[in-house]
C-alpha cells in the first residue's frame, strides 16, 4: 500500500525534472474518459479496446464511463496525431500496437513518434505462428527454409503492410537463414488467409487466434511458433528456437499510452486501473480466448520496452530496405 | 461573341484536368515505377495521369474542331450560381467553425444563414428553424443515439 | 449432410419467443442504423456487443446479425429520398432511386428497394444454407488475377455509365482512380498525394466522397435552380406509395441478377457490397432493352443494386461461418462476438455449435420476413419527409451530411473534404460530367491496382498470369467486349449522320 502511494510521487519528481508539469493533487477522473484506437469497429485494436472497457466496467473499476474513439487512418498516424494534440490532457488514453512504432519511422506524414507520447502500461504480447497449407510439402521449418533456398524468390508469403509484424518476422528469418521468398501484401486478414487456403501463396506468419480453428480442423499446418516458450494452446508446436532457428522473437505488443506531458498523477492512476483491469475475469477471459500473452508493465518499463522495440525495428526495417525518414 | 457555358466549360475544365494530369505524372515520376517485386507505387498513377492528359486534350480538341453546333444557347444564370456559391461558402465557414464552436452552434449559424440569406425567409423563421433544428440534432444524435458530434471549446 | 435436419433444428432455436424478440430488436435497430448516415452497423454492433454477453450465443448472434442485414434494408431510404447514401452499399441506389423520387415515385422506389432486398436477401440465405461449403471452396480459388479481372470488368462498365459523352465519363473515372490512390501504398508504405497531411495517410473514405458528390452537390444544384417549395413531389394516394405491377414486372430480371451477383461477390473476401451493387447495376444496364433510361429513375436501377447488397450478406456469411474468415469490418466484429461467447467460427463450427450455426441461419430467414413487414408500412411514413419545405430540408441535409462524414473517423478534416467533394460534384454536374464513373473508379480503382500488383508479384512479372487462368480470362474477354460495344452503334450513327449530310 505504502509502496503504491510512493511510486507516483517518485515518478512525479522524475517527470518534473524532465520538464513535465508536475501535478500535486491526486488525479481522479470526473468526466467520461476517451480511449483512442486506430482501427475502425471490428479491427484488432478496436476489439481489444472494447474488451478492455467491458472488463473495467464489469469489475466496476472506473468511477466514470470510458468511451471508445475510432481515429482511423494512416496505420495509427491519425490516432497518434490526435493524442499529440491533446497534450497534457489526463482524460484521453490510447491503445498502441507495433505500427505506432514503425509507422513514424517510415512515413514523413506520421510525425508523432511513439516516444513523444506518454507510456502508461503494456497489456499483452501477441505471439505468432508460422503456418502452411495442410497439403504443403513442407512439414517442418527446416523443410520450408530448404525449399525456399532451393527456389529462391519462388515461395510466397501473404501478409499485411511491409511495416507489420509478419513482414518483420520474414525479414528476421531471411537474414538469419539466407533463404529468400516473396512477400505479398493484402489489406485484410480475410484476404491473406484466403490466399493461403486457396494455395495462391505458400505460407503466413499469423496470429494464433486467427489460425487456431483452421489448424484444429486440419486445413493449415503450423510449423513453428514465434515465441520464446510454447503456448499452452499449442503445446505440440515447436518454438522457432526449437525448430532450429535461433532468432529474436518479434512480439506484437499492445498496451496503453497517453498524450505527451500527461500529468504524473494521471499516469499513476491509469497504471493502477490497468493493473487491476488486467487481473479482472473479463480481461483474462479475453486474453485466453484470443490466445494472447498477458504481460503487464508499468509506465517506466513500458517506455523502456518501446524504446528498445523502436531501435530493434529500425535495424530490421533498414536491413529490409525500407526507406526510413527518422 | 456571346459565351456559352458548356463549350467554355469544357475547354476550361479540360485544361484543368490536363494540368492535374501533368501534376500527377510529375509527382508519380519520383516513385518507383517497377521494382524487382513487381509494379511500384508509381506505376498506376503515371498511366492514369497520362490518360488524363490525353483525354482532356481530346475533349478540348473536339470542341475546337467541331464548332458549337449542338450547344444549347442557354444564357448563364448568374444569380443562381451566386446563390449556390454562397451556400457552399456557408458550408465551408460552418466546417471551419466546427473546431472552435462545435457542431450545435455552427450548424445553427449555417441554418440561420441559409434560411435567412439564401432562401430569403423572414429572420424570425430563420431563427426558429436554426434553434429548433440544431437542438433536435443534438437530442437525436448526441443524447438519444450516442453519436459523437464535433464539440467545440464550449463543450457541446 | 442433413441440411433439412439442421435447418429444422435451427428453426426450433430461432422460433423460441426470446430469440424471435431479439431478432426483431436487431432488425429494427439495423433499419434505423441503416437509415441514419451517422451510424454504421459495425459501430452499432460494437457498441451493443457488451449488452449481449448475458444472452447466450444463439440469441446474441441472432440480434447482432439482425443489425447487420437490417442496415442494408435501411440504407436505401436516404439514397432515394435525399440522394444521400445511408451506407456505402447504397450509393448506387442514388442513381435511379433519387430520380424516381423526383418523378413522384418515391414510395414506389422505397417499396421496390424493400421487395428487392427481401427477394435477394432470402436467395442469399438460401444459397448459404445449401451450398456454403462448395461456394467457399470456389471463393478460395479466386485469387489476385481473378480479382483484377473482376475489377477491370467493373471499370469497363464506365462505357455504360457515361451518358452522352464517353470522354467526360472516362475523365470522371480517372479522377476517381486518382482520388482512391490517395494515401499510403500498402506494398511499399510510400505515401501518395497526401500533401503532407497525416489525415490523408489512410486515404479518403468512400462515404465522404459519396455524400459530397451526391447529397451536397444535389443541394447546391437545387438551390441554384431556385427550387423554392418542395424539391420532390410528395406521393399522393396509395397507388403512388406502392410499386405498380408494371414496375415489379420490369424488375423480374433485376431481382434474379441482384440475387446471384450479390451472393457471388459477397462470398469473395476481397470485394465488398458496394462493388456487388455496382456490378449488378452494370449488368442490368448491359442486358437492358432500354439502357438509355438508366439514371432517369427506372425501377430496375433500384432493384438490382438493392438486391445485390442484400444477397451480399448471405454471401459474406459463407466464409465467416465455414472458414472463420471475415470479409469486412462488420463480419469481423460478428466474428469477435462469436469468439467471446466461446463459439469458434471455422470449419468445425457446424458440428461443434449446431445451435448457433443453424439458429443463426434460420433466424436470417425469419429476420428477412420481419424486415419486409417492418419496412413496407414505413414507406408512407418516410415519404412524408418530402413534405418538409425545402428551406428547412436543405439545411437538415447539410447537418446529416456533416454528422455522417464525421462519424467515419471523428476527424474534422473530413468535413473539409466533404465541402471539397460537394463543390466537385456540383461543378461536374454544371459542366455535364457524369458522377457515377467517378464513384465507380473510386470503389474499384484501389482494389484493381492492388490485385494487379499482387498478381505480378505472384508470377514474378509474367503478365500471362492474367489470361492463363480460365475465370480471369473469361472476365477479361467480357470486359473487352463491353469496352468495344459503344463503337458499333456509334460508328453506325456517325455513318448515318454522314450519309444524311451528304444526302
Amino acid at each position: 500500500m505504502l509502496a503504491r502511494k510512493m511510486a507516483p510521487a517518485g515518478l512525479a519528481l522524475a517527470l518534473a525534472v524532465a520538464g513535465t508539469p508536475a501535478a500535486h493533487a491526486e488525479f481522479r477522473p470526473t468526466k467520461t474518459l476517451e480511449l483512442v484506437v486506430h482501427s475502425g469497429p471490428g479491427g484488432g485494436n478496436d476489439i481489444l479496446g472494447r474488451a478492455l472497457i467491458a472488463a473495467i466496467e464489469d469489475a466496476k473499476l472506473s468511477p466514470v464511463r470510458i468511451q471508445i474513439n475510432n481515429k482511423v487512418g494512416g496505420g495509427g498516424a491519425s490516432a497518434a496525431a490526435y493524442l499529440a494534440e491533446k497534450k497534457g490532457d489526463p482524460n484521453v488514453i490510447g491503445v498502441f500496437t507495433s505500427v505506432w512504432v514503425t509507422n513514424p519511422l517510415a512515413q514523413a506524414e506520421a510525425n508523432v513518434g511513439i516516444r513523444e507520447l506518454t507510456p502508461i502500461s503494456m497489456l499483452v504480447l501477441e505471439p505468432a505462428v508460422i503456418v502452411v497449407r495442410a497439403d504443403s510439402p513442407y512439414k517442418t521449418m527446416k523443410d520450408l527454409i530448404e525449399g525456399a533456398k532451393a527456389n529462391p524468390g519462388k515461395l510466397k508469403q501473404s501478409g499485411g503492410s511491409v511495416l507489420a509484424r509478419d513482414a518483420v518476422v520474414r525479414q528476421v528469418l531471411m537474414s538469419s537463414t539466407g533463404a529468400r521468398w516473396a512477400f505479398i501484401s493484402f489489406p485484410s486478414g480475410g484476404e491473406r488467409i484466403s490466399a493461403l487456403l486457396g494455395g495462391h501463396v505458400d505460407m503466413m506468419v499469423i496470429e494464433p487466434a486467427e489460425a487456431g480453428e483452421l489448424i484444429r480442423s486440419g486445413k493449415l499446418r503450423a510449423l513453428a511458433q514465434v515465441t520464446d516458450e510454447r503456448l499452452e494452446q499449442f503445446k505440440e508446436i515447436p518454438t522457432l528456437k526449437e525448430a532450429g532457428i535461433d532468432v529474436p522473437t518479434v512480439p506484437q505488443p499492445r498496451g496503453i499510452l497517453g498524450p505527451p506531458g500527461m500529468p504524473a498523477d494521471a499516469v499513476a492512476y491509469y497504471e493502477e486501473l490497468l493493473a487491476k483491469a488486467a487481473k479482472s475475469p473479463g480481461w483474462q477471459k479475453f486474453v485466453r480466448d484470443n490466445l494472447l500473452q498477458s504481460v503487464v508493465l508499468k509506465s517506466k518499463e513500458t517506455g523502456a520496452f518501446l524504446a528498445d522495440y523502436e531501435s530493434q525495428m529500425r535495424a530490421i526495417l533498414t536491413q529490409a530496405g525500407v526507406k526510413l525518414v527518422r | 461573341m456571346r459565351k456559352y457555358l458548356i463549350r467554355d466549360g469544357d475547354v476550361i475544365s479540360g485544361a484543368a484536368i490536363a494540368a492535374l494530369g501533368v501534376y500527377i505524372i510529375s509527382v508519380a515520376a519520383k516513385w518507383d515505377y517497377m521494382s524487382i517485386e513487381g509494379p511500384g507505387p508509381g506505376f498506376f498513377p503515371i498511366w492514369y495521369g497520362i490518360a488524363m492528359v490525353v483525354l482532356s486534350l481530346a475533349l478540348i480538341g473536339s470542341k475546337y474542331l467541331k464548332p458549337a453546333v449542338a450547344v444549347e444557347r442557354e444564357p448563364i444564370d448568374w444569380p443562381g450560381f451566386s446563390r449556390a456559391f454562397a451556400t457552399w461558402l456557408g458550408f465551408v465557414v460552418c466546417a471551419a467553425l466546427l473546431k472552435p464552436l462545435g457542431f450545435t452552434i455552427s450548424f445553427a449559424l449555417l441554418c440561420f444563414f441559409l434560411v435567412a440569406y439564401v432562401f430569403r425567409r423572414p429572420l424570425r423563421v430563420a431563427l426558429i428553424t436554426a434553434v429548433v433544428s440544431s437542438i433536435a440534432f443534438y437530442l437525436v444524435f448526441s443524447v438519444a443515439l450516442n453519436v459523437s458530434l464535433p464539440t467545440g471549446l464550449v463543450g457541446f | 449432410m442433413d441440411v433439412i435436419n439442421g435447418l429444422a433444428h435451427g428453426f426450433g432455436v430461432a422460433l423460441m419467443p426470446v430469440n424471435l424478440m431479439w431478432c426483431f430488436v436487431g432488425c429494427f435497430l439495423g433499419t434505423i442504423v441503416g437509415i441514419l448516415p451517422g451510424l454504421g452497423p459495425a459501430a452499432t454492433i460494437a457498441m451493443l456487443m457488451p449488452l449481449t454477453y448475458g444472452m447466450g450465443p444463439a440469441s446474441g448472434i441472432i440480434m447482432l446479425a439482425g443489425i447487420y442485414y437490417g442496415a442494408k434494408y435501411g440504407g436505401s431510404t436516404t439514397s432515394i429520398l435525399l440522394n444521400m447514401p445511408g451506407e456505402s452499399s447504397s450509393v448506387v441506389t442514388c442513381l435511379d432511386g433519387y430520380q424516381m423520387a423526383r418523378r413522384g415515385r418515391a414510395g414506389a422506389a422505397l417499396g421496390i428497394a424493400a421487395i428487392a432486398s427481401f427477394i435477394a436477401g432470402s436467395f442469399g440465405i438460401f444459397a448459404l444454407t445449401l451450398v456454403a461449403p462448395p461456394i467457399a471452396a470456389f471463393a478460395l480459388s479466386f485469387s489476385s488475377p481473378e480479382y483484377f479481372a473482376l475489377m477491370f470488368l467493373g471499370l469497363a462498365l464506365v462505357v455504360l455509365l457515361s451518358g452522352d459523352s464517353l470522354i467526360k465519363g472516362l475523365i470522371a473515372l480517372l479522377i476517381g482512380l486518382w482520388l482512391t490512390s490517395i494515401g499510403t501504398d500498402l506494398f511499399t508504405t510510400q505515401s501518395r498525394f497526401t500533401f503532407g497531411q497525416s489525415s490523408l495517410l489512410g486515404g479518403v473514405d468512400f462515404m465522404i466522397v459519396a455524400i459530397g458528390v451526391f447529397a451536397i452537390a444535389e443541394v447546391l444544384s437545387s438551390i441554384k435552380a431556385g427550387e423554392e417549395t418542395q424539391v420532390l413531389p410528395v406521393p399522393k394516394g396509395l397507388r403512388n406509395l406502392l410499386p405498380s405491377m408494371a414496375e415489379l414486372k420490369a424488375c423480374r430480371f433485376a431481382f434474379a441478377n441482384g440475387s446471384i451477383t450479390g451472393f457471388i461477390i459477397g462470398v469473395l473476401p476481397g470485394a465488398g457490397s458496394s462493388i456487388a451493387s455496382f456490378i449488378s447495376y452494370g449488368i442490368e444496364k448491359a442486358v437492358s432493352k432500354h439502357p438509355e433510361k438508366f439514371g432517369t429513375g427506372i425501377p430496375e436501377g433500384v432493384a438490382a443494386p438493392e438486391g445485390a447488397n442484400n444477397a451480399d450478406t448471405g454471401g459474406a456469411l459463407v466464409p465467416l461461418l465455414t472458414l472463420g474468415i471475415p470479409g469486412g469490418g462488420t463480419t469481423a466484429i460478428l466474428l469477435s462476438a462469436l469468439v467471446l461467447w466461446g463459439v469458434k467460427p471455422g470449419p468445425l463450427m457446424m458440428q461443434d455449435s449446431p445451435d448457433v450455426f443453424w439458429g443463426l441461419v434460420a433466424s436470417l430467414y425469419i429476420g428477412n420476413v420481419m424486415l419486409l413487414v417492418l419496412n413496407l408500412p414505413m414507406v408512407p411514413l418516410f415519404a412524408q419527409i418530402l413534405r418538409i419545405p425545402v428551406y428547412i430540408l436543405h439545411p437538415l441535409i447539410f447537418g446529416i451530411s456533416i454528422i455522417g462524414a464525421y462519424s467515419v473517423s471523428s476527424n474534422l478534416f473530413d468535413i473539409g473534404l466533404l465541402a471539397g467533394f460537394g463543390l466537385l460534384g456540383y461543378v461536374m454536374s454544371v459542366l455535364k460530367y457524369p458522377v457515377s464513373p467517378l464513384i465507380l473508379g473510386f470503389v474499384l480503382g484501389d482494389a484493381m491496382e492492388r490485385a494487379l500488383r499482387q498478381s505480378l508479384m505472384m508470377s514474378q512479372g509474367e503478365l500471362s498470369i492474367l489470361v492463363s487462368r480460365p475465370i480471369s480470362a473469361a472476365m477479361l474477354v467480357i470486359a473487352v467486349l463491353i469496352l468495344l460495344s459503344p463503337l458499333l452503334p456509334r460508328f453506325r450513327k456517325l455513318r448515318r449522320d454522314a450519309i444524311a449530310e451528304e444526302g
